[in-house]
C-alpha cells in the first residue's frame, strides 16, 4: 500500500505542475462572460486566430445570475460581459465596469446612431450595443386554431394555448405581465405590481415551470410544452429547426431590449477586451454574429452581410407598427426592491 | 418470520429496480439517435464521438479530477492527523471538537455554499485574497471533506491495539516514530478508504462548486447542471454514462481489493 | 457502512474507547495529540466556523439599492422570514419553511417504509451475499446526484413509458407530465436518499435479537404484533438515526426541486439560492441560511441523544 501512495503523490504533483504551466503560458487569455448560445463559435475561433489568444467562455442563462456572479467577485475574473440595457446603471454604480477608451474602438462609427448614447450611458463611456431583440411567444402551430396574438395564451386559462414555459428572467417576465394589464413595464405602482404578481403566480401554477430562453425553446421543440416565452433570436432559430412552430409578438406589446458589451473594472486583460469589442463591431463579424444568433444587429454597416431573409423577417426586425408597442426596461433605483420581492414571491409560491 | 420471505424478496427486487432505473435510462438514452425528446429513434454512438471532441467537457473533466485530487490529498492528511490526535482521551475541548465535526456532515450544501461565497467575497474586499477559481473550490471542498475523513479513520483507529504503539515506545521509539512506523501502516487501509470517500464527495459535489467557481473552472457537475437547465442533450447522457461506468469500476475495485485483503 | 463503535456508555458523547483496551493509554502523548489536531481544527475554524458566523452576522444587515451589503443593523430579515414583507403580511416564507420540513419529513418516512423491507431482506441473506447486496444499495449513491436526478426528468416526461402507463390507468390526463411537480421531487428524493436510510437500518436489524420475536410468536402474537412489540423497539435507534440522516439534507435540498420541480417547488434551499443568486439580497438569504443552520444544530444534538453519543456517522 505504501507503494501506491508513493507512486500517487508524484503523479498528483505532476498534474499540478502541468496545469500551472498551462495557465502561465505566454498566450494571452480573454475571459468572456456571456449568455448561452449567444456567439458564433466560428467568430470566437477567428478572434483567437487573428489575435493569437485563447478565449475562455463562461455562460449564464439569466441576467440575475450574471449580476450575482459579478458581485460575488467575478468582476476581477472576466474581461468582457454582455449585460442587458437596464442592468448597466447598477453595474456602473457598483464600480464593476471599466470606462472604454474610444481610440481603441474605431468601429463604433458603423453603429446605428439609434443605439448610441442611451440615457443610462449618455456618452457611450462604458458600453456599446451588441445585439437587440424582443420578448415574445414561441409556439407550436395547431391545425385547428389561428396563432395566438395575445399574452392571454399564457395568462388567461380560458384562452390557453397548451402547456407553456415561463421565461426565467425577472424584469422581462414581470414586464410582460404588466404589458398584458396595459401598464408600463417600468411601473412603480404597488397596485400594478401586486396585480402582475398575482397574474404570474396563477400562470406559474398552470405552467411547466421556468426556463432560460434556450431551455424554453428546446422544450417546445421536444414537445414538452406547446408555448414558451422566449427572446426573439431563440424563437427564430426554433422556427428554422422545426417549421411547425412560430414566434409572435402579442398585440398588447412587449419588451424590447439591447444587450451591451462592456469591459469589467478589474479585467485581467483590458486591452484584449477592447480589441474583442472592436472586433465584434466590424461589419462582417457583426453580421456573422447576428446570422448565428438570429437576433437583430445594431450595426448599420453590417446590413449588406446579413442574410437577406433575416432582414425581411418581422420576427427579427419588427415593422414600425409593432415597434410602437414595444417598451424598453429602465433602471429603477430603489423601486428595484419591489420587483425583487415580486419575483421572489412568484418563484416561491 | 420465514413466512415473510417471498414478499420481502419481491419488494427488495422492486426497490433495487427503483434505485437503478435512473442509471439505466441514462445509459440507454446515450445511444438514442433523437436530438430532442425521449422517443427512441435508433441506435447511435455519435454522442460519444461528439463528447470526446468537446473542449468544454474535456476541460471540465480535467478540472473535476484536479479539484478532487488536490482537495482529497489535503483533507486526507489533515483529517487523519485530527483523528489520530482525537484518539487520545482527555484532551481539552474534545467533546466540542467531536460535535463540531458532525455539523459539516449534516449541514445542507446550500447553506455551506452560501457561507463560503460570503466569506470569500468579504475577505476579498478586506484583504484582496481569494479570487474565485480552482483554489477557492479546493479550500471549500477540503472543508467539507475533513470531517468525513476523520470519522472514517477514527473507526479504524478504534480497532487499533494500543499495545502495539506502546511496545514501540518501550523499545525506544519516539512518539513520531511510533506513529510513522506502527500506527500509520496499521490504519492505512482506513486512510485509503477515507480518501476514496473524500474523493467521491468531491466528484459528486455540485452546489459548493457552483458557488465558488470562477471562469474556466467549471467541473463536470456544473457542466451537467447548466446543460440540463437548457434542456437535456444526448451528449450529457453520454457523459453521464461514462461517469456511471467510472464510479461502478471504482466501487467494484475497492470491494475486490478489500475482499482480497481479507482472504 | 455505518460503523458503530461501542464505548463507555456511561459517558454519552465521550471519546470512543476501543473494545477491551486498558482505560489508561499513553498513546499518543498530549503534546503530540494537540499538535496533530491543530491544523485541521484551525482549518475548520477558519473555513467553517468563520463563514457560519459571517452568515449569522450578515443576517442582521440590510440590502442596498443595487444589492450591496449596508447598515443599519436590523431584524427586518427575520421579520420577513416570519411573514412581514413590503406587500404587507405574507404567509409565503412560513409556508416555504413548513413545506421544506414536510417534504423532508415525508421523504424520511417513505425512506423508512422502503428501507425496512430492504434491510430485513439483506439481513436475511446468507452471509456471503450480504456484502454484495449492500454494495448494490450503495453504488447508486457513489454516482453523481445530478445524473440520478435528471434521469427522472426523462423517466417521468410525458412521452416516457411511466407517463403512458399512468395515462392508460387513468391516473393522469393525457399529455400532462408527471414532472415537473412535487410528486416528481418526492420520487427523486426517496431514490437519492434511500441508501442513507438502508445502512443504519441494516446495522440495527443485523443486531436483532430474534429470540424475542420467536417467544412472542410462541405466545400467539400475529406477525404485525410481533413486529410492533418485539422487533420495532430493538431497531428504534436505527430508524431514528436514518430519519435524521435523511431528513436534514432532504430539507435543505436545492438541486432536486430545482430540476424536477420546474423551479416551482421552492424549498429552503432554493430560497437561499434565489437570494444569494439572482435575488441579490444576501442579508435575507443569510437569515434563511441561519434558520437552516439552527435546524442542523438541533439535529446534531438530537442525533447525539438518539445514539447515546456512541455512534458516529460514516458511510464507508
Amino acid at each position: 500500500m505504501r507503494f501506491l501512495t508513493l507512486r500517487l503523490l508524484p503523479l498528483v504533483l505532476c498534474i499540478g505542475v502541468l496545469t500551472t504551466r498551462e495557465v502561465c503560458a505566454a498566450e494571452p487569455r480573454l475571459n468572456l462572460f456571456i449568455w448561452s448560445e449567444y456567439i458564433d463559435p466560428a467568430v470566437v475561433a477567428e478572434f483567437e486566430r487573428r489575435f493569437t489568444c485563447k478565449v475562455v467562455i463562461d455562460l449564464y442563462e439569466d441576467d440575475g445570475a450574471m449580476m450575482a456572479k459579478l458581485q460575488a467577485g467575478g468582476a476581477a475574473l472576466y474581461d468582457v460581459v454582455v449585460p442587458p440595457d437596464f442592468r448597466v446603471p447598477a453595474l456602473i454604480k457598483l464600480n464593476l465596469l471599466a470606462p472604454l477608451r474610444g481610440e481603441n474602438l474605431p468601429n463604433l462609427k458603423h453603429l446605428d446612431p439609434r443605439f448610441l448614447r442611451p440615457a443610462y450611458d449618455p456618452e457611450d463611456r462604458y458600453t456599446v450595443p451588441y445585439q437587440w431583440g424582443t420578448v415574445g411567444l414561441f409556439v407550436r402551430r395547431q391545425a385547428d386554431r389561428p396563432l395566438p396574438d395575445s399574452w392571454a395564451a399564457v395568462f388567461d386559462p380560458a384562452r390557453a394555448w397548451g402547456p407553456f414555459v415561463l421565461l426565467d428572467a425577472q424584469r422581462d417576465l414581470i414586464g410582460v405581465a404588466l404589458k398584458y394589464r396595459q401598464c408600463s413595464v417600468n411601473s412603480a405602482d404597488l397596485g400594478h405590481l401586486r396585480d402582475a404578481r398575482d397574474l404570474l403566480v396563477a400562470a406559474k401554477r398552470r405552467s411547466v415551470g421556468f426556463d432560460g430562453t434556450v431551455g424554453g425553446k428546446n422544450k417546445v421543440l421536444a414537445k414538452l410544452a406547446a408555448a414558451a416565452i422566449v427572446y426573439s433570436g431563440e424563437g427564430v432559430r426554433g422556427v428554422v429547426e422545426d417549421a411547425e412552430t412560430a414566434y409572435v409578438i402579442p398585440r398588447e406589446g412587449s419588451v424590447i431590449w439591447v444587450d451591451r458589451l462592456a469591459v469589467l473594472a478589474k479585467a485581467p486583460n483590458r486591452d484584449l477586451a477592447e480589441k474583442f469589442i472592436n472586433f465584434c463591431l466590424e461589419p462582417e463579424i457583426g453580421a456573422r454574429i447576428s446570422n448565428f444568433t438570429q437576433f437583430a444587429s445594431p450595426n448599420l454597416a453590417a446590413r449588406p452581410f446579413l442574410k437577406p431573409d433575416d432582414l425581411k423577417n418581422p420576427a427579427i426586425y419588427p415593422p414600425p407598427e409593432v415597434l410602437e408597442r414595444l417598451e424598453m426596461l429602465e433602471h429603477l433605483g430603489s423601486t428595484a426592491r419591489l420587483y425583487d420581492e415580486v419575483w421572489t414571491q412568484v418563484k416561491a409560491r | 418470520m420465514k413466512r415473510a420471505r417471498l414478499p420481502l424478496g419481491l419488494s427488495a427486487v422492486g426497490l433495487y429496480f427503483f434505485l437503478y432505473a435512473p442509471l439505466a435510462v441514462v445509459v440507454v438514452f446515450s445511444f438514442n439517435a433523437a436530438r430532442h425528446g425521449v422517443v427512441w429513434q435508433g441506435f447511435t454512438t455519435d454522442w460519444y464521438r461528439r463528447l470526446l471532441s468537446d473542449e468544454l467537457a474535456l476541460s471540465a473533466a480535467k478540472n473535476t479530477l484536479l479539484l478532487g485530487g488536490f482537495s482529497t490529498a489535503i483533507a486526507t492528511v489533515l483529517g487523519t492527523l485530527l483523528a489520530f490526535g482525537l484518539s487520545r482521551s482527555g484532551l481539552p475541548g474534545q467533546r466540542w471538537a467531536l460535535r463540531l465535526l458532525q455539523v459539516p456532515v449534516f449541514i445542507p450544501d446550500i447553506v455551506f455554499a452560501a457561507a463560503m461565497l460570503l466569506f470569500y467575497s468579504l475577505v476579498r474586499q478586506w484583504l484582496g485574497l481569494f479570487e474565485l477559481g480552482v483554489s477557492t473550490m479546493v479550500m471549500a471542498h477540503v472543508t467539507f471533506q475533513i470531517p468525513f475523513v476523520t470519522i472514517v479513520v477514527r473507526a479504524r483507529l478504534a480497532g487499533l491495539d494500543p499495545a502495539l504503539e506502546e511496545a514501540a515506545r518501550d523499545l525506544g521509539a519516539n512518539a513520531w516514530q511510533a506513529f510513522r512506523c506502527v500506527t500509520l501502516p496499521v490504519i492505512l487501509p482506513g486512510v485509503l478508504a477515507a480518501a476514496m470517500l473524500a474523493f467521491t464527495l468531491s466528484l459528486d459535489d455540485f452546489v459548493v462548486s457552483f458557488f465558488t467557481s470562477g471562469p474556466g473552472s467549471a467541473t463536470l457537475p456544473i457542466l451537467i447542471y447548466s446543460s440540463v437547465k437548457r434542456g437535456v442533450t444526448p451528449e450529457i447522457n453520454a457523459l453521464a454514462t461514462l461517469i456511471v461506468l467510472a464510479s461502478l469500476a471504482a466501487t467494484l475495485s475497492v470491494v475486490l481489493l478489500q475482499r482480497r485483503r481479507r482472504a | 457502512m455505518l460503523r458503530s463503535a461501542r464505548g463507555n456508555s456511561n459517558l454519552p458523547g465521550s471519546v470512543i474507547a476501543p473494545l477491551g483496551c486498558p482505560t489508561t493509554t499513553r498513546r499518543p502523548p498530549l503534546r503530540l495529540a494537540l499538535l496533530a489536531t491543530a491544523p485541521a481544527l484551525l482549518w475548520l475554524a477558519l473555513f467553517f466556523v468563520g463563514p457560519m458566523l459571517l452568515i449569522l452576522g450578515t443576517s442582521f444587515l440590510s440590502r442596498g439599492d443595487v444589492g450591496e451589503l449596508t447598515r443599519p443593523f436590523t431584524l427586518e430579515n427575520y421579520r420577513r422570514l416570519v411573514g412581514f414583507g413590503v406587500f404587507g403580511f405574507e404567509s409565503l416564507y412560513p409556508l416555504i419553511i413548513l413545506r421544506s420540513l414536510a417534504l423532508g419529513g415525508l421523504t424520511a418516512i417513505l425512506c423508512v417504509l422502503a428501507g425496512l423491507p430492504l434491510a430485513f431482506f439483506i439481513a436475511g441473506l446468507p452471509p456471503r451475499w450480504k456484502g454484495a447486496a449492500l454494495t448494490l444499495v450503495v453504488i447508486p449513491f457513489w454516482t453523481n446526484l445530478l445524473i440520478r436526478t435528471y434521469a427522472w426528468q426523462i423517466l417521468l416526461s410525458p412521452d416516457g413509458w411511466i407517463s403512458r402507463i399512468a395515462v392508460a390507468l387513468g391516473t393522469v390526463e393525457s399529455g400532462a407530465a408527471l414532472y415537473p411537480g412535487a410528486g416528481a421531487v418526492l420520487v427523486a428524493m426517496v431514490c437519492d436518499y434511500l441508501p442513507f436510510m438502508v445502512l443504519p437500518l441494516y446495522a440495527s436489524v443485523e443486531k436483532l435479537d430474534w429470540t424475542l420475536a420467536e417467544a412472542a410468536a410462541d405466545l400467539g402474537a400475529r406477525a404485525g404484533q410481533v413486529f410492533r412489540h418485539a422487533l420495532l423497539p430493538q431497531i428504534r435507534s436505527g430508524i431514528a438515526a436514518g430519519v435524521i440522516l435523511v431528513f436534514l439534507p432532504a430539507t435543505g435540498q436545492f438541486v432536486i426541486p430545482d430540476l424536477l420541480g420546474g423551479a416551482r417547488t421552492v424549498l429552503l434551499g432554493n430560497a437561499v439560492q434565489q437570494q444569494f443568486g439572482p435575488g441579490l439580497d444576501w442579508p435575507f438569504g443569510a437569515a434563511i441560511a441561519a434558520l437552516g443552520l439552527a435546524t442542523v444544530l438541533a439535529g446534531v444534538w438530537l442525533y447525539g441523544r438518539v445514539t447515546g453519543g456512541r455512534e458516529e456517522v460514516g458511510v464507508v
